[in-house]
């Protein structure tokens, strides 16, 4: 954990213990035990006990709960993702492409090091199967020519080597529009994807941080509605439609 | 629990159904107000986050939104899932129908430019030949415009340009940065008017039904707001043929409620509203229901670099600002290759170059994005598309959504016209921005799929002759008078225009006529 979240998470369950405290010389009581018999699903099934005046205070306790101010991180800072979905020469060759898009600067990590071979193996594992084909397609195809043109696998071709082999697909796009001629098309996705997952990683929002710059990538981000449409429905809770007069008969 | 009947029952809470409900109770009627969503909490549903906290590092879900191209992690949870509520398209006819369900609809989200139709567009018939022309002209909507500019607080310019009808604008009388300058005096050599962008400041931040107009209509105490109710019906008095209420189902539990309404408003956002009445089976008798479905394309454009603000070398005033320009085609002379014309956004904005525009990598793009840093000049198309016949939207049963109703197919898809129009304005700009002296590193002559500006019109539209229009020129069902449609369904064509202002214009002017119709017991 960093120094200053740390401080500033004691600082806050400092100030919570405090208040705790005066509360309770002020003669504040704990809540009823659930024990009374009077639990959560009794009281939705029974209005008479939902009503009672030891469910009435422990729900309105309850409601005063406040969220405790622990500080979290991300996996990515303790953990690896595992590489589990590319075969072993197309990791090797996507690591080799990740390292020559996006090599480390003075102050930023390499996609290597930021992990984005590991996050691409995961997100391209999870992906719909033209994605996967797409990407297959087109690490295969970038092998392929530099065993064909150089005698060596695309991993081991050296930084002029790649040069040749990359450079002149690069084309510049706009919009949702890449290039259309399919292995062009892919060195500028991958291109594309290499740089978010890098740009976006835990390891160069600390880079970010220890250079007093601000964090890349910051959004509003919505979070699922009340709750989410799909959750609902997912979890089977309700019939899609209703059921028809004549199921009853 | 004896049934109510309501006076005026609205689907639908985005911009026009907002706009209905504000008219109506202002004038003293009650309004029930049904939205398929929930309402939005915007301090407890969103917060700032970087993408680094989220699971798929700013990707979003792999597959998950595939036609909303508007999609990211951030704002996904926003947008309607089509596993959901699922639509369907010929494998030849991709379409991106973008959809939001919750209180307020879209408004909270569309991009707030702010245009007048003109009578290029209301007697488009008249000029070009193609389609049909709206019953409606510019000076119909003359009363209710600056009503409507006044809600929105519309900034902008007064050009003078008939094809771009002035407003009752905040007015925008800032000087152009220097590479603008550049660019409009460019457009005045090849006859391209360049001019300020018209856009709603709105308030608080924000320019939807849900600021704008309904908190107008709650102050009356006579509005009824039920969120999460999915309309299923709109059911029909069998004795005297109208619409008599509709049959929805509660979003969560699925329980299925009735309710009984005097008169009903439509205004579920253009396809909603098709599709709502066809599987209600109503307002049909002139075939019309679900055709002539058009928008705007966007995509194509052109990504610049002014060269004279490269490596941090920009002067004061050089650079920034944005600008619009308006259709300037196929208005006083004929353009080979198109029918109708297209819009222009103009960007020149000061921020960090996009990546893609550079073909390098590594730390070579590194040194080209530090040096284009602040450079860029760029421009989108809004071009008008043409309503055919055979661009419609039909039923299927087969396939139905989460709460059981048949979804839509969607058959649509661009032409000749829309391609050739698209070359005439790249070819254009390019020609602009090197007269201006940018250089041009990216021009994309490919629009994106048919739905994708959101801007979805027609499929119900209005029409003096019953057998041609679903609504008539009040925006009134010729079948059925206690029922009308107030989103943009009820477009004759599409225009360059955000149709936003129009939309809402037709709702305001609906509504008093409603409003009159009830009051002498017409309706």
């Amino acid at each position: 954990m960093k120094r200053r979240d740390f401080v500033k998470g004691f600082a806050v369950a400092t100030a919570t213990a405090t208040t705790a405290l005066g509360q309770k010389q002020t003669g504040a009581q704990n809540p009823p035990p659930t024990s009374n018999g009077v639990d959560q699903g009794t009281m939705a099934v029974q209005p008479s006990a939902a009503s009672s005046p030891q469910a009435v205070a422990r729900v309105q306790r309850d409601s005063q709960i406040r969220t405790p101010n622990i500080p979290l991180s991300q996996p990515d800072s303790v953990a690896v993702t595992e590489a589990r979905y590319f075969s072993v020469v197309r990791y090797a060759t996507l690591v080799h492409l990740c390292e020559t898009f996006m090599p480390s600067t003075d102050e930023y990590p390499s996609a290597v090091k930021a992990g984005a071979p590991e996050f691409l193996d995961f997100y391209l594992g999870a992906s719909p199967a033209d994605q996967q084909t797409f990407w297959n397609t087109g690490l295969d195809r970038l092998n392929a020519d530099s065993l064909k043109q150089f005698h060596v696998p695309f991993a081991k071709a050296d930084a002029k080597q790649v040069d040749t082999l990359i450079r002149p697909h690069l084309k510049g796009w706009m919009n949702d529009h890449p290039p259309r001629e399919p292995h062009v098309r892919f060195i500028n996705l991958a291109h594309r994807d290499i740089r978010t997952a890098t740009i976006n990683s835990p390891a160069w929002a600390k880079a970010a941080e220890a250079l007093g710059e601000r964090t890349p990538g910051v959004g509003l981000y919505m979070h699922p509605v009340d709750p989410g449409i799909q959750t609902w429905v997912a979890h089977g809770v309700a019939q899609a439609a209703p059921t028809p007069r004549q199921k009853h008969a | 629990m004896a049934q109510m009947k309501v006076d005026v029952l609205i689907i639908g809470s985005g911009h026009t159904g907002g706009m209905a409900a504000k008219i109506l109770t202002e004038k003293g009627i009650a309004c029930t107000m049904l939205d398929a969503g929930p309402m939005i909490n915007f301090e407890k549903d969103r917060e700032l986050k970087p993408s680094f906290e989220l699971p798929y590092r700013g990707l979003d879900a792999p597959g998950r939104l595939p036609h909303v191209f508007q999609s990211s992690e951030f704002n996904a949870n926003q947008w309607v899932d089509e596993k959901v509520i699922p639509y369907s398209h010929p494998a030849d006819q991709p379409y991106n129908w973008v959809r939001v369900r919750s209180l307020g609809g879209r408004s909270p989200y569309w991009g707030r430019q702010s245009f007048r139709h003109s009578d290029y567009e209301f007697k488009s018939k008249d000029h070009d030949g193609f389609g049909e022309n709206w019953p409606i002209s510019l000076k119909d909507l003359l009363p209710y415009y600056p009503r409507v500019e006044d809600i929105f607080r519309v900034s902008g310019h007064t050009d003078n340009l008939p094809q771009y009808p002035d407003g009752k604008f905040i007015e925008d009388n800032a000087p152009w940065s220097g590479a603008m300058q550049r660019f409009v005096n460019a457009g005045k050599t090849l006859g391209v008017p360049v001019t300020k962008a018209r856009s709603a400041l709105g308030k608080d931040g924000m320019a939807a039904s849900l600021n704008l107009v309904i908190p107008d209509a709650v102050a009356t105490g006579k509005l009824t707001t039920i969120p999460n109710a999915v309309v299923r019906q709109i059911t029909v008095d069998k004795n005297t043929g109208l619409a008599d209420g509709v049959l929805f189902v509660d979003r969560h539990s699925h329980r299925e409620m009735a309710i009984k309404a005097r008169v009903v408003i439509v205004a579920a956002g253009t396809l909603e509203t098709t599709r709502l009445l066809m599987i209600s089976n109503i307002c049909n008798s002139s075939g019309a229901l679900g055709h002539y479905l058009t928008d705007q394309i966007y995509g194509a454009g052109i990504i610049c670099s002014v060269p004279e603000a490269r490596d941090g070398k920009a002067t004061r005033g050089l650079m920034g600002g944005g600008a619009l320009i308006p259709r300037f085609r196929n208005l006083e002379t004929k353009t080979n290759g198109f029918l109708r014309g297209y819009a222009v956004n103009v960007s020149n904005n000061t921020g960090p170059f996009d990546a893609r525009a550079l073909p390098f990598y590594g730390k070579e793009l590194e040194q080209k994005l530090q040096s284009y840093n602040g450079s860029t000049f760029s421009t989108n198309i809004m071009g008008e598309t043409l309503g055919h016949y055979e661009n419609h939207v039909a039923l299927n049963k087969q396939v139905v959504d989460a709460w059981g109703m048949p979804t839509l197919n969607i058959s649509t898809k661009y032409t000749n016209n829309e391609t050739n129009m698209t070359k005439d304005y790249i070819d254009t700009m390019a020609a602009m921005a090197e007269a201006a002296g940018f250089d041009i590193l990216v021009k994309n002559y490919e629009f994106n799929p048919p739905g994708y500006s959101i801007h979805e019109q027609g499929t119900a539209r209005m029409s003096d002759d019953p057998k041609k229009g679903v609504v008539n020129k009040w925006n009134q069902s010729h079948d059925m008078k206690n029922l009308f449609i107030t989103d943009a369904s009820v477009f004759v064509s599409a225009g360059w225009q955000n149709p936003t202002i129009t939309m809402c214009t037709l709702a305001m002017r609906a509504s008093e006529y409603l409003a009159e119709e009830m009051r002498k017991g017409n309706v």
